[in-house]
Formats: structure tokens, C-alpha cells, sequence
């Protein structure tokens, strides 16, 4: 038996409820000794303020720590809220991280993926994603989450998935050894393999990387194939520069739809980047408000930064299955307006931390 | 008003290819001049398997259409600049002297006119050009290509390196040339005279890169070319790729030789180009005392002026205030213990407009194989060292240029024979001596190509 939720924590995908009173639910929710996380309702106490009445707007959610590094270590048992009951409808355990030290873990829950699926198969509309397609998903499964998740929203879309998997922790351990040589030959195996789904299956939409997609232009044989079969084209994982976006366009695969998506395990989701853009704009990504919402900081100071400019993107979830508010990420983008109604900010052109090549080339005379 | 900034686009397998990335170009000073198209490495991809997949052109062709570069070069305006305006450019923001500019642009254009001669000097004496010469009905050696595809990373420093990779499209190679930022100018406006000589975008490519980018350049290439410091030696020694590294000229006076009658030449090796390149004197090595001939060095380069690089009158070269004082702090931290006959409290001279020049230093070691003598800095900078009979070969090793004024025909025997040595000057001629039809560092057609035996009916 799980214990009734206010129903405002239960809509449908595409009912926006109202924010404050959204907010408002999901605190006592989750910090309800009858329904909360025991993961939450331990810490409640050292938090300095109570949620329940501290905790009014959008904003109130820095007040939280952030406290994605002990998802390394909690029992996950303790972070699905009680209120689930005896019989918690889990979907799987997924981890983020663990290229070096322990992953970070966390729990998908039935009732979120649902409405995640439905927000996100809206998306694909919007992009012109075909429904009825087969997928070939060159992503990581278990324990990430990506693979299963894609999975699911081909399901949803009535199509069929072939998958590749991929090991993002060896190739970060590879590129880290500075062994680029034996990276290369990873995402050839990849390739290699996409290659028997593509010759013989019919494939009609292709996510993978931006370097995976490279390696698939750079094949004559493939880049047909993919151009004969596939309508369209999701690109995931890392950046890619507008004029390899519009090389695609226009010259390499000028007939399928090139979209992305970003997102993060910690959130539980991910969003594809707003439609009609073109290749000038900036690659921007709106999340699903109020369950997922991005800010942009300062890395040195914390504070949010202005629009238009660069920061570090912070991400929080708050949904009936998970408050995991503050969750600070890797990534660098531009801090931008969210949509009308939209809780937080849309984060556009993200890109791993910015490194300067402030090498002064002294010696010799090149 | 500023002057509306120079589009340096990218020259792809589909002609001209303005990118979204763009990189600023600025002068010596500071002020943007141009805008540089960076391509992404899918472009690069692309471009270089368009070289693939094209056919050379027939070698005679070849050769009229380079010479017809050559002209259009030095002729005609392109990039909506005359001649004369690319030059004066080009020394604003490379800050290398408008003179050393003018040298090395009629240097690129002899070299376009020759390179079909200059080329084939490195064919060996008993190989053909072509199967179909009479000779190969006997049976002969046929020079033919290792490859069909060579890349070069260009360096920036002077635009006289861009005449060696005429000699690889004057034997049929499709090339993509990756520019320098410091200076793409040069290789632009060659490949732009190239393709209107005749050459189809796809036999030659300009592609600008970031870091990530570029060694697909390479990666793509059958052949590359690269220049850099001892680590780009290091890393592509053996490879497919010729690394072109540190000159560390040098200059040997023996006993025999009175270094009073060649004071020009040798002088004149180490400032001549604005001492920015690889073939510049780094070292001169003196049997004798070295404090003489030092302290004739010194008085000599003290008096060169400080002059901004478009000046008609300039010698040395310039760079931005905060890049000379990086050179001039390293110099003077490794100089340490030295004895210094000119620049020992620094070389820097402000020009008041963000730009400095720099100003040649002469230092005097007390040993043939000190340290500081193979440390080569891209402007006058030299070190002075005594050297003995019984020194011997040691010190004069790893020289791209030895220059030796000496009676000792046994000492010339022995420097030949020196692997680390690539070229030999005796007497009075200057390490900067180069033509086209001699080997700078061997012959490029050593490295870009091969012989098979062909019979025939």
C-alpha cells in the first residue's frame, strides 16, 4: 500500500501544475516521516531550516546542500520515499560517474518515467522524430541510464531498439592514460558494429555521439546507408561546433533531422534542444519545469550569472520520486531565459570546462 | 574608423569555406586585422578525403601552373590585397621586417617558377621521371610518389617556409596545408594564386584549425610535414611525418682563419631575417679567445635601430610587448653565469604602441659544450664559445646550417660525415644561404618519394 500523495504531485506529463503549490507538495512529501526518503528524513534535521516552512519559492532550493557525492555511499534502499510503499514500481538503479572512485546512484521510479516519456516523446514531435521507428541507440546501458531510458521512449513510440553498447568510463580511462591510439580502436569496435545494424535492419533514427557520427560520415558505405535509412539523428554525450552542425545539414546527412539532447542522471532526464533552431543559434536546451530546472553560476562565487554569459550549470530534480535540488555539474554553458511559465533558466552551447592554452612558446623559432 | 577586418576563409574541396569559428588575427600592436576561418574536424575529414579521392594533374601542367602562381602571386590582388599590401601586412603581424618579408615573398615566387627543375634534383641519377621514357624498355628505375596526399602544419615565424611544399605539388601531390594563426596570410594567398593558376580546390587545401582538429590533418595524410620545437622531433621521428626542428645554426672559426676578415658574414648570419630563422647563427664557436671576437659581435648588432617591422629601414623583428618580455625573461634567467657582451639586462624595447622589439644579445660561454649553446630564441640571440681541435666534432653537432672558416680540409671531411649536421658552408658564406635546387634539410624528394624498377616492351 503506498500512502496517498497530493494529487498536484501526480498529473499527467503535459498538465503543468502551479509552481509554489507544486513546490509546497513536494516538501511535505518528502519530508514527511510517513512518506519521505529515509535518505532525506536523516539529514533533515542538520539541514539549518525547515523545509516544510523555510522552503516557499523556486529560489529557497539553494538553501539545500548539495549532496550528490553521497549518493557514492548511501544504501538505496533509503532513497525511495516511503510513500511508495511495500512494493515500489523501481525501473533500475543507474549511476553517474565512477571513471575513477565509486559511481553515484540513484532510482528510477515507474511514475516519473512515465511522465518523463511523455514530455520528452512530445519533444520529438516538435523535432519531426517519426513515431513507428526503429532506434539504433549507440549508448551507454547498465548501470548508466541513458541506454534503458531510450529503451523505453522507442517503446513508447511504437518502434523497435537495437543497441551498441558503449563504455564511457574505459574510453575516460583511455583518453585520461593519454592512450588516444587505443580510444580510436574503441570507437572503431563501436562503429563496427553499428555497421551490421545499419546494413541489415531498418533503422530510423541513429542517437550516438559526436565522435561515433564522425566515424560513420567518414565510412562512404555507412554515411549512404544512413543516408538511404535513417530520418533521423540524435546526437548525445559531448558538444559539436555549429559548422560540424551544419556540415551535416547541408552536406554529410542533408535528409535526416540532426537534434540533440542533455541531461544528467542526477535529474533523472534529459531535454532535447528547443526545436527550430538553425545553425546560427546557440544549441539551447529548455528542461521539463517545474520536475527538472537548470541555473547557471559562477564557479568561484556561487552566484548566478547573467544572461548571455558562461558558467557552470546547476541542475535540480523535484519530482514524487527524487529531490535531488543544487546538483552541481561538470559542464560549462550560457545562462539564458526559460521559456513563459518556466521554473529556472535554459542553458544553451554546453561544452566541458573551458581550458586555456596559455602555453607561451619560448625556445625556437616556430 | 578601423579598417573593415581581412576574411581569411578556409579553402576547401568546394572552394571557399567561411566558418561560424572564427579566430582574430592581430597585428604586432594588438590591432585586429583579420579573421580566420576555423574548420571543425569533420570538415577537415571531408576535405582530405576530396585530396584522396582526386587525380593529379599531369606533371607538365603542373609545373606551368605553379610558375603561373608564382605570378598571379606577385601580381595580381587577391584577398583584396595588392602585393605590396600583403606584405606590409604580413610584417605588421608577424612583426618580421618588411625587407626579410620582401626576400622571402621573392623567394616563394623563384621557387613557384623553379620548383618543377628544383623538385626533380632529388631524382636519383639512375631513375626516370616517367615509365614511358625509352629507358625503361632496357629496364630503369622510376621515381615515383610514396604517397598521394601530404600535409603540412606550417609554421609561422616567416613566410619563406612555404616554398618547400611547392616541390611536393610539383611532383604530384595533393596537399592540405594547415596555417599558422600567427600568420596565414602567405599560405592563403599562395593557395588562392594556386587554384586561380589552374589547380582545382581539390588538389589543394587551406585548412585552419584548433588543436583537436589538426592532427587529423596528419592522421588523413599518406605524408606530413610539420615544424616545432625538440618535442615535435621527438614525437614524430620515424614516422610518416618529416619533423622539421631547431636549426641551431652554427659557425666554426679554426686557428687558421682570422674571424676579423669574415666579421660580415658572421655577423650578418645571426641578425640577417631579423634572427627568426632557422637558419640564423645560434652559436659561433672560436679557436681562440672568444672575448675579441664577442665583443666585435656586440659592437656590431648594438648598433642596428629599433624600428617598427613596416619600416624600410628595419633589421630586427617585433613582437607584442607581453610575448618579448616572456622571450627576454627566459633568455635572462638562462643566460645566468654567462658572460654578456650585449643584452645582459634585456632586449626588450618598447615601441610605445603595444609592440616591442627585440634586440640582439651576445653572450660569451667558457666552454664549447655548455648548455646555453644550443638554446635558439627567434631573434639576434647569440652565444659565443671558445672551441679547440680537441673538442672536436662534439659541440658542432645537431646544425641545420655549419658554416666553417677554416684551411682544415680533414675537419670539412669529418663535418660531412656528421649525421646530426645537414648542411656544410666553407669559407665566407653566410648560414642563411639557401637556393632553389639545393637541399635545405635533405632534399623534401627524399622523403616524398621512391624508386621501382619498371621493364617493358
Amino acid at each position: 500500500m503506498s500512502t496517498a500523495a497530493d494529487p498536484v504531485l501526480d498529473l499527467p506529463f503535459d498538465v503543468q501544475p502551479d509552481p509554489e503549490e507544486y513546490l509546497s507538495a513536494a516538501m511535505r512529501w518528502h519530508f514527511s516521516p510517513e512518506t519521505g526518503a529515509p535518505f532525506w528524513l536523516d539529514r533533515a534535521d542538520s539541514l539549518g531550516f525547515d523545509p516544510l516552512t523555510d522552503i516557499r519559492s523556486w529560489d529557497d532550493l539553494t538553501r539545500f546542500p548539495n549532496l550528490a557525492n553521497e549518493l557514492r555511499f548511501a544504501r538505496v534502499e533509503d532513497l525511495i520515499p516511503r510513500g511508495y510503499g511495500d512494493r515500489p514500481d523501481v525501473v533500475g538503479i543507474y549511476e553517474s560517474g565512477g571513471t575513477t572512485g565509486a559511481p553515484k546512484r540513484i532510482v528510477l521510479m515507474r511514475d516519473w518515467l512515465d511522465k518523463l516519456l511523455g514530455w520528452s516523446s512530445a519533444q520529438l514531435d516538435g523535432h519531426g522524430v517519426p513515431l513507428g521507428a526503429n532506434w539504433l541507440i549507440v549508448a551507454p546501458n547498465g548501470p548508466h541510464m541513458v541506454g534503458d531510458v531510450i529503451k523505453q521512449q522507442t517503446k513508447y513510440r511504437g518502434g523497435l531498439s537495437f543497441t551498441v553498447d558503449l563504455d564511457p568510463r574505459w574510453v575516460k580511462k583511455l583518453i585520461g592514460d593519454g592512450k588516444a591510439a587505443e580510444a580510436g580502436a574503441y570507437a572503431e569496435h563501436i562503429v563496427d558494429q553499428v555497421a551490421f545494424a545499419l546494413e541489415t535492419q531498418d533503422i530510423g533514427v541513429l542517437m550516438c555521439t559526436p565522435p561515433v557520427l564522425e566515424r560513420i560520415a567518414r565510412r562512404d558505405d555507412l554515411a549512404k546507408l544512413v543516408n538511404e535509412k535513417v530520418r533521423a539523428i540524435n546526437w548525445v554525450g559531448t558538444q559539436m561546433d555549429p559548422d560540424t552542425r551544419h556540415l551535416y545539414r547541408t552536406e554529410v546527412f542533408p535528409d535526416a533531422v540532426l537534434y540533440s539532447g542533455y541531461g544528467s542522471t542526477m535529474i533523472l532526464g534529459n531535454a532535447s534542444e528547443r526545436h527550430g533552431l538553425t545553425d546560427d543559434d546557440p544549441c539551447i536546451y529548455d528542461p521539463y519545469s517545474p520536475y527538472m530546472s537548470f541555473g547557471v553560476v559562477d564557479p568561484k562565487t556561487g552566484g548566478t550569472v547573467e544572461y548571455g554569459a558562461r558558467g557552470q550549470v546547476v541542475m535540480h530534480h523535484v519530482s514524487k520520486s527524487l529531490l535531488m535540488p543544487n546538483n552541481l555539474e561538470r559542464d560549462y554553458g550560457t545562462r539564458l531565459p526559460g521559456l513563459p511559465g518556466q521554473i529556472g533558466d535554459s542553458v544553451a552551447d554546453i561544452a566541458p570546462v573551458q581550458e586555456f592554452d596559455n602555453e607561451t612558446v619560448i625556445e625556437g623559432v616556430y | 574608423m578601423a579598417a573593415p577586418l581581412i576574411e581569411l576563409d578556409a579553402l576547401g574541396p568546394n572552394g571557399p569555406f567561411r566558418a561560424r569559428k572564427r579566430l582574430t588575427v592581430t597585428d604586432v600592436t594588438g590591432v585586429p586585422v583579420a579573421e580566420l576561418s576555423l574548420v571543425p574536424k569533420l570538415f577537415v575529414t571531408r576535405a582530405m578525403k576530396a585530396l584522396r579521392d582526386a587525380e593529379s594533374l599531369p606533371a607538365a601542367e603542373r609545373i606551368a601552373k605553379l610558375a603561373a602562381a608564382g605570378r598571379i602571386f606577385a601580381e595580381e590582388v587577391i584577398d583584396g590585397l595588392t602585393f605590396e599590401q600583403y606584405e606590409t601586412t604580413v610584417a605588421r603581424v608577424s612583426g618580421v621586417p618588411l625587407s626579410v618579408v620582401r626576400d622571402a615573398t621573392a623567394a616563394i615566387v623563384d621557387s613557384a617558377e623553379k620548383s618543377g627543375w628544383a623538385a626533380y634534383q632529388a631524382q636519383p641519377a639512375g631513375a626516370v621521371s616517367d615509365w614511358r621514357d625509352r629507358a625503361t624498355l632496357d629496364g630503369s628505375a622510376v621515381w615515383t610518389r610514396k604517397g598521394s596526399v601530404f600535409a603540412v602544419h606550417a609554421a609561422g615565424n616567416h613566410p619563406g617556409p612555404h616554398s618547400l611544399w611547392l616541390e611536393a605539388l610539383a611532383l604530384g601531390y595533393r596537399i592540405a596545408v594547415r596555417p599558422s594563426r600567427r600568420e596565414p596570410f602567405t599560405p592563403h594567398r599562395l593557395i588562392t594564386a594556386l587554384r586561380a593558376a589552374g589547380f582545382g580546390a581539390d588538389q589543394v587545401v587551406l585548412l585552419p584549425t584548433d588543436h583537436d582538429a589538426a592532427d587529423e590533418v596528419l592522421a588523413q595524410a599518406d605524408l606530413g610535414l610539420v615544424y616545432g620545437g625538440d618535442d615535435v622531433v621527438k614525437k614524430y621521428a620515424g614516422s610518416n611525418v618529416l619533423p622539421q626542428g631547431p636549426g641551431r645554426s652554427k659557425i666554426l672559426v679554426t686557428a687558421d682563419t682570422d674571424w676579423r676578415d669574415h666579421l660580415d658574414t658572421i655577423v650578418d648570419s645571426i641578425s640577417h631575417q631579423g634572427g627568426v630563422a632557422c637558419i640564423n647563427a645560434t652559436t659561433v664557436l672560436v679557436d681562440g679567445d672568444p672575448g675579441p671576437l664577442a665583443e666585435a659581435i656586440a659592437e656590431r648588432l648594438a648598433a642596428i635601430p629599433s624600428l617598427p617591422p613596416e619600416d624600410e629601414k628595419a633589421v630586427l623583428a617585433v613582437q607584442p610587448t607581453e610575448s618579448a618580455r616572456a622571450i627576454e625573461r627566459y633568455l635572462l634567467a638562462r643566460a645566468a653565469g654567462t658572460n654578456a657582451w650585449l643584452g645582459g639586462d634585456g632586449v626588450v624595447e618598447e615601441l610605445g604602441d603595444g609592440s616591442a622589439v627585440l634586440r640582439p644579445a651576445v653572450h660569451q660561454l667558457d666552454r664549447p659544450d655548455a648548455e646555453q649553446a644550443g638554446i635558439e630564441l627567434s631573434f639576434p640571440c647569440v652565444w659565443v664559445a671558445p672551441w679547440t681541435p680537441e673538442a672536436g666534432i662534439g659541440p658542432l653537432r645537431h646544425s641545420l646550417v655549419l658554416t666553417v672558416l677554416t684551411e682544415d680540409d680533414r675537419l670539412v671531411d669529418r663535418l660531412l660525415d656528421e649525421p646530426t649536421i645537414s648542411n656544410v658552408y666553407r669559407g665566407d658564406h653566410p648560414t642563411y644561404w639557401i637556393r632553389p635546387g639545393v637541399p635545405h634539410d635533405g632534399y623534401l624528394g627524399e622523403f616524398l618519394m621512391r624508386t621501382k624498377t619498371v621493364i617493358r616492351d
